[in-house]
């Protein structure tokens, strides 16, 4: 009897443990609370459960105890370093605790969000691009109207009039999403290499620019430097001339299957300038399998003499810049086509959401708050711009204040092929770019597929 | 103790929670596949059923999914050589040493343990063109054209760089596996063969291969599993590119399911991975005439 007694406790012993480690692990993805959260949410962290998002906000008696965020980054991202600096001043004040929850991969997060929006447990703020997954939260009706609570407490008008064009929605034209901040992209280039490459003034064209990577490849530099492996590096240099020729009309049509990359001069003339980019040796070599972490460090690092960069690096370029070593300039005219005054792209970054179901006095008084202390925030946490047009503080490095006039009165934003295309037809171009680049098919090739990809 | 764990009903006690995770975790997943895969479904949102059409397509007009298929096929038979007849070939040479063999048997060893993660990035930084990583600058120094050797990014390559990875990850693995194996064999077996006059690579080739063909065979069918279902070396060091250069089974499926949106899609690829997998694990079977005692 002792021994079956002894074989029980042992195969309940094996059981249990095996329980546990399963209730023990930590979900996937997510990102530890920093130590200000922590302090928050003790609590939460020690009993290992995870909350539904939705009930983690509001108790059952309707009392809220907590506001709750999944954000897309590290502790070390503009979103969650504003966020979390906001969150954290404003449930101080208010004896809320917050938890912010954090997944890095882009895919996981999407993957996350999706189970969020399926099960329709969305916490009260999530990151969110404009696009399909807007959309999806739409259609559960989890967003709350941004634009008519800007207009409620005065700040719509306050917000660049391209970042608003760049979060509104295709559909029925509201804005849904709030910027994560502004964010404006050009080209840099080493002073000192065009120097002596015999260059005296920045590329303001297509041609002008070929002509200079042709002079930098002839004194033995690399012309470009790409972070070839991230689909978004090389989608900019397909995208720069229909945008700069048509705006979103291109690839809004293109999408809706009335335009097609044979049709669309400015289209052809993007994908035969990535082809001469990629097959001519003007990127850097290996350039497919480099991501643009690596491609910042490469050229921050002194290597190469032109990189397609922006805002969001502007910490890594600030000290080069004071020292003379780098100039920038906007995206080249397509010769021969009438281009929009707007030259350099700007975006929202990833946006965010509010839970329409959870959005409460509490959360609106925290939107209020949010949207008088975003730009301090932007300006000494997350070192990005604002996008609120208020005057810069001093302190900044100078080339917030250089760059700025570029953008200031900026209405056309920067059209974005990642909200615009299908995601299937997304990927199937991704790939193709990147053979396009390679040469393992020719610009005919590149645009026949492409052109095939909306009319199946 | 003895009696108690003889009894079918501890055995049984024994068994059950690692059945019924396996149940939960790997049947139902693979239920559930099969039942997303009769809809179209982009992960949010309704699902419309479509019957069979996901596999239509897929069999019929995905020429991406047949070519996976071929790189998956190739994919395997570099790591079934690489892992089982070079781990094997490394285990000989192992029980040949007799000074340091604990230290080698550990440094080739030291892969398996080191996460694929980890291992992806050391091989980045090792191939890298630019900045010129450690492969290529020795290579250079033979031929200096080899500076700029492409080796992820090139897509005539980039589907054996990424198998040769993964087969130097697990490499030590069953090369420790022969080793336990070939040291098991009984020295008689040896000593009798050289005794007739079998030189020492007869020995190995007549007497001590064939005696383990037990464990060979079964690692075969480990490799081939391994290999059918592997993801994160493709995924993380080509990205299953250039273009599709290197794309596997597994990879395309997680394509099409997360980046395409495609659940429904990628779905039917996933049933697809299940059936070629139970295939060519039942032919082998068949070959090898492993499980005829079954």
């Amino acid at each position: 009897m002792k021994k079956k007694i002894v074989a029980l406790f042992l195969a309940a012993i094996v059981s249990a443990s095996a329980i546990l480690t399963g209730c023990g692990q930590q979900p996937s993805g997510e990102s530890a609370a920093p130590s200000q959260e922590a302090e928050g949410k003790t609590e939460e962290a020690s009993s290992g459960e995870k909350e539904s998002a939705s009930d983690a906000g509001a108790e059952s008696t309707g009392e809220r105890t907590k506001i709750t965020a999944l954000l897309k980054g590290t502790e070390s991202t503009e979103q969650f370093q504003v966020f979390d600096y906001m969150l954290s001043n404003f449930c101080e004040e208010k004896g809320l605790d917050y938890e912010i929850e954090l997944v890095n991969d882009m895919q996981d997060y999407f993957t996350k969000l999706q189970m969020y929006i399926n099960s329709n447990t969305l916490p009260d703020i999530y990151g969110c691009p404009n696009g399909t997954l807007s959309k999806a939260c739409l259609d559960i009706d989890a967003m709350v109207d941004v634009g008519a609570e800007l207009k409620r407490n005065g700040y719509y008008d306050k917000m660049n009039g391209a970042i608003i064009d760049f979060l509104t929605d295709a559909n029925d034209g509201n804005l849904y999403l709030f910027p994560q901040g502004l964010y404006c992209e050009y080209f840099m280039y080493r002073t000192d290499l065009f120097e002596q490459a015999g260059i005296s003034e920045a590329p303001t064209t297509w041609e002008e620019f070929e002509a200079a990577c042709e002079k930098l490849a002839a004194i033995g530099e690399i012309p470009v430097i790409v972070g070839g492996s991230d689909a978004w590096q090389l989608m900019r240099y397909l995208s720069f001339s229909p945008w700069r020729v048509t705006g979103p009309d291109f690839i809004t049509n293109y999408q809706a299957g009335t335009d097609t990359f044979s049709d669309n001069e400015s289209a052809k003339y993007a994908v035969n300038l990535l082809h001469d980019l990629g097959t001519k040796g003007y990127f850097e070599p290996g350039f497919a399998s480099v991501d643009f972490t690596s491609a910042c460090n490469l050229f921050f690092g002194g290597t190469g003499a032109i990189f397609y960069t922006g805002s969001g690096q502007i910490g890594l370029a600030e000290e080069m810049y004071d020292n003379g070593q780098l100039g920038f300039f906007p995206v080249p005219d397509t010769e021969g086509m009438d281009n929009m005054s707007t030259n350099v792209p700007i975006h929202a970054g990833f946006a965010e959401g509010f839970n329409k179901a959870t959005y409460d006095d509490t959360m609106q008084e925290f939107f209020d708050y949010m949207c008088e202390n975003f730009s301090e925030a932007c300006y000494t946490q997350a070192k990005i711009f604002s996008p609120f047009n208020e005057d810069l503080p001093e302190g900044l490095p100078q080339l917030y204040y250089d760059t700025q006039p570029m953008f200031a009165t900026a209405e056309t934003a920067w059209t974005s092929w990642d909200d615009k295309l299908d995601s299937d037809v997304l990927t199937k171009i991704v790939d193709e770019q990147q053979k396009l680049a390679q040469d393992i098919v020719k610009p005919e090739e590149f645009i026949s597929t492409c052109d095939s990809l909306i009319s199946e | 103790m003895q009696k108690a764990f003889g009894k079918k009903s501890i055995i049984f006690l024994f068994i059950f929670p690692a059945f019924l995770i396996y149940t939960l975790f790997v049947i139902v997943s693979i239920v559930w596949a099969g039942y997303y895969s009769f809809f179209d479904w982009s992960g949010v949102g309704e699902k419309a059923f479509i019957g069979l059409k996901n596999y239509v397509d897929l069999l019929a007009g995905d020429d991406i999914f047949r070519s996976t298929v071929w790189h998956t096929i190739v994919y395997t038979i570099i790591n079934v050589l690489i892992q089982v007849f070079g781990g094997l070939l490394f285990a000989i040479l192992l029980s040949r040493v007799k000074k340091g063999r604990v230290t080698l048997q550990t440094l080739y060893y030291v892969p398996v343990v080191i996460s694929s993660v980890a291992i992806c990035q050391i091989f980045s930084k090792l191939l890298s063109v630019t900045p010129t990583g450690v492969v290529n600058q020795l290579l250079s120094l033979f031929n200096p054209a080899l500076k700029v050797m492409e080796w992820t990014s090139n897509p005539s390559i980039s589907l054996y760089v990424t198998a040769f990875v993964e087969g130097y990850k697990y490499l030590g693995l069953y090369m420790v596996i022969f080793y336990a194996a070939l040291i098991g064999v009984p020295d008689e077996l040896g000593e009798a063969a050289l005794i007739d006059g079998a030189s020492h690579f007869q020995e190995y080739l007549y007497v001590k291969i064939p005696y383990i063909k037990p464990v060979i065979i079964a690692n075969c069918l480990l490799v081939l599993n391994g290999s059918l279902r592997s993801f994160e070396f493709s995924y993380l060091l080509t990205h299953g590119g250039p273009g599709n250069a290197s794309e596997l089974m597994t990879t395309y499926m997680y394509k099409q399911a997360f980046t395409s949106m495609k659940y429904g899609y990628g779905s039917s690829v996933a049933i697809m991975i299940v059936i070629i997998c139970m295939a060519v694990g039942l032919i082998f079977r068949k070959i090898t005439g492993e499980g005829a005692e079954d």
